[in-house]
């Protein structure tokens, strides 16, 4: 018997948002950014591990990441993003799964419909968030590339 | 539907812990970015010496280890979930499980020997 | 426009590619029709009742999971429309898809009312009154089709097979809400698992893609919060609430006429 998977199943088609709401870039993202920050976390413990290893060990640390050149900074800079976008959509999310907010009460549906979960406040909290992050971000950005001498 | 196996505890408990670390990794981190750079008025060259961060892990020693058991436990409950989605591991869960609460203690006890031995 | 071209991705390997003459008011559907009236009848696909209450029709146009039925072709603003079969679940042929998994699923949530005692059906001289306040809790959830649109689109569904699926959650919680039943303990016993209520994220997909206003998305937050006040509030069900009561029917005596029934009171005058 051939084998007959489920048709566009899988990590990749989970994480294609085009046609879909903004919400659904939200989730991709979200996941994006938690990704990359539970790898930054564990180079970050193994890295924080050499302070208590001494003078000599943490400089050894610092000489080896600056050798990595302005990689560097738009890799803490990507980090930074990923950290202010996965906090700030996350408690939007804390709001919705944990006390249902946001999401409007059950209605009779009236055509055409409009699904109050995606309603205005759903979508006043994903632009504010994501205006909020977009300008601490960019802050930050001007933060790091002060360390390289750019700005 | 999978049938589902005998585990520690219910999923709902996993998740009010992923949901509580959040909240505190919002407040703390913002600490600990803040206490990093920006407010010191420093450059951050200036911040990653040895006396400034050793200095910080000493006086914020609360601080810093609220950072760091929430967020080795809330990254690692994400890790574990997605996980669970990608791999469904079925009559294997409890593998799952027992790989994420390893890899919690590792690398709780590393932090935790950071903040000790930086005294 | 004059002409479109119907593209359909057949069972999920090949795409042929349907050229035919645009009608105003033409939806997808129509365009299945004709072309496996005038141009290939070996094209198969699910319909039924084509006015968007069956449920039959669903499939992806144009990247998004849609009914056939309910999809003019002018409002896609393309004159190529790209048709494949839903996302997510195995191709049986050309745009049929199996949907044993996620009948599967629905009937695993127990989508029906449960009482304690169930001889109560026995005694079918009697009815359940409920407010109309009380309808107004869970009725938009009873409007559901089960289309499978919402289970198509769940990214989370794409990745995990064994996740309960909006739809699913989106019933268990009509019931739950229902207050003629009594089985809302058990049901948050069937949400609260590794793939049930918690594998949502809210990407709002489901209830983007409901040809109904389910609204799917909303009610699994709401049922999250019921398992939580469970588990952590120690909430106990409602068992045998006041307004949950059997409302005798008075029928008439013979050669008379029937009292007038005042639903407000739900007695006889």
């Amino acid at each position: 018997m051939t084998k007959n998977p489920r048709f566009r199943s899988g990590l990749l088609a989970s994480l294609v948002p085009f046609g879909f709401n903004v919400e659904r870039w939200s989730y991709v993202l979200h996941r994006a950014s938690g990704v990359i920050l539970i790898g930054y976390l564990a180079a970050h413990l193994f890295e924080t591990f050499q302070l208590s290893m001494g003078q000599g060990a943490w400089a050894n640390t610092m000489a080896t990441l600056h050798s990595l050149g302005p990689l560097e900074m738009v890799g803490l800079w990507i980090v930074a993003g990923s950290a202010l976008y996965h906090g700030a959509n996350g408690i939007r999310l804390v709001l919705n799964e944990m006390f249902g907010m946001l999401m409007g009460r059950p209605i009779m549906p009236v055509y055409p419909y409009s699904p109050t979960s995606l309603g205005r406040n759903q979508k006043l909290a994903v632009w504010a968030t994501t205006a909020v992050v977009l300008v601490l971000w960019l802050w930050a950005g001007l933060y790091l590339l002060a360390g390289l001498g750019v700005v | 539907m999978a049938r589902e196996h005998y585990s520690l505890m219910k999923e709902s408990w996993s998740m009010l812990l992923t949901y509580v670390t959040a909240l505190v990794l919002v407040f703390v981190l913002t600490i600990h970015l803040l206490l990093e750079s920006p407010l010191t008025g420093l450059p951050l060259d200036a911040t990653l010496s040895f006396g400034f961060a050793t200095g910080n892990l000493i006086y914020f020693k609360v601080v810093f280890g609220l950072l760091l058991y929430a967020a080795v436990i809330h990254g690692i409950s994400g890790l574990r979930v997605i996980a669970l989605e990608w791999l469904h591991p079925r009559k294997r869960t409890w593998l799952l499980n027992l790989l994420a609460v390893a890899l919690t203690g590792f690398f709780l006890a590393l932090g935790t020997y950071t903040l000790v031995a930086v005294a | 426009m004059d002409k479109i071209t119907l593209e359909v991705l057949r069972s999920g390997k090949k795409r042929t590619s349907y050229e035919l003459k645009y009608r105003k008011g033409m939806t997808v559907l129509d365009a299945l029709v004709e072309v496996r009236e005038k141009q290939d009848s070996s094209l198969a696909y699910r319909h039924s009742c084509r006015m968007g209450i069956c449920g039959s029709c669903g499939m992806n146009i144009q990247g998004v999971p849609r009914l056939a039925c309910q999809t003019q072709v002018s409002t896609l603003g393309k004159e190529t429309v790209k048709v494949e079969p839903l996302h997510g679940m195995r191709v049986i042929r050309d745009l049929v898809v199996d949907i044993d998994p996620f009948l599967t699923m629905h009937t695993s949530v127990k989508p029906y009312l449960i009482r304690e005692n169930p001889s109560e059906r026995d005694n079918s001289d009697r009815e359940y009154r409920v407010l109309s306040e009380e309808v107004g809790r869970f009725l938009q959830f009873d409007f559901c089709i089960m289309c499978g649109l919402c289970y198509s689109a769940c990214p989370t569904i794409a990745l995990d097979p064994d996740y309960l699926g909006p739809q699913a959650i989106a019933q268990a919680y009509r019931y739950m809400a229902d207050p003629r039943d009594e089985g809302w303990e058990e049901r948050v016993e069937l949400l609260d698992r590794p793939h049930g209520v918690w594998r949502c994220h809210v990407a709002g997909s489901c209830s983007f893609v409901c040809p109904k206003d389910v609204d799917p998305a909303k009610a699994i937050q709401l049922a999250r919060v019921e398992v939580l006040k469970k588990r952590f509030l120690r909430k106990k069900p409602r068992a045998g609430s006041p307004l949950v009561s059997l409302v005798p029917v008075v029928a008439p005596k013979q050669g008379t006429k029937a009292p007038p029934f005042d639903f407000r009171k739900g007695e006889a005058k």
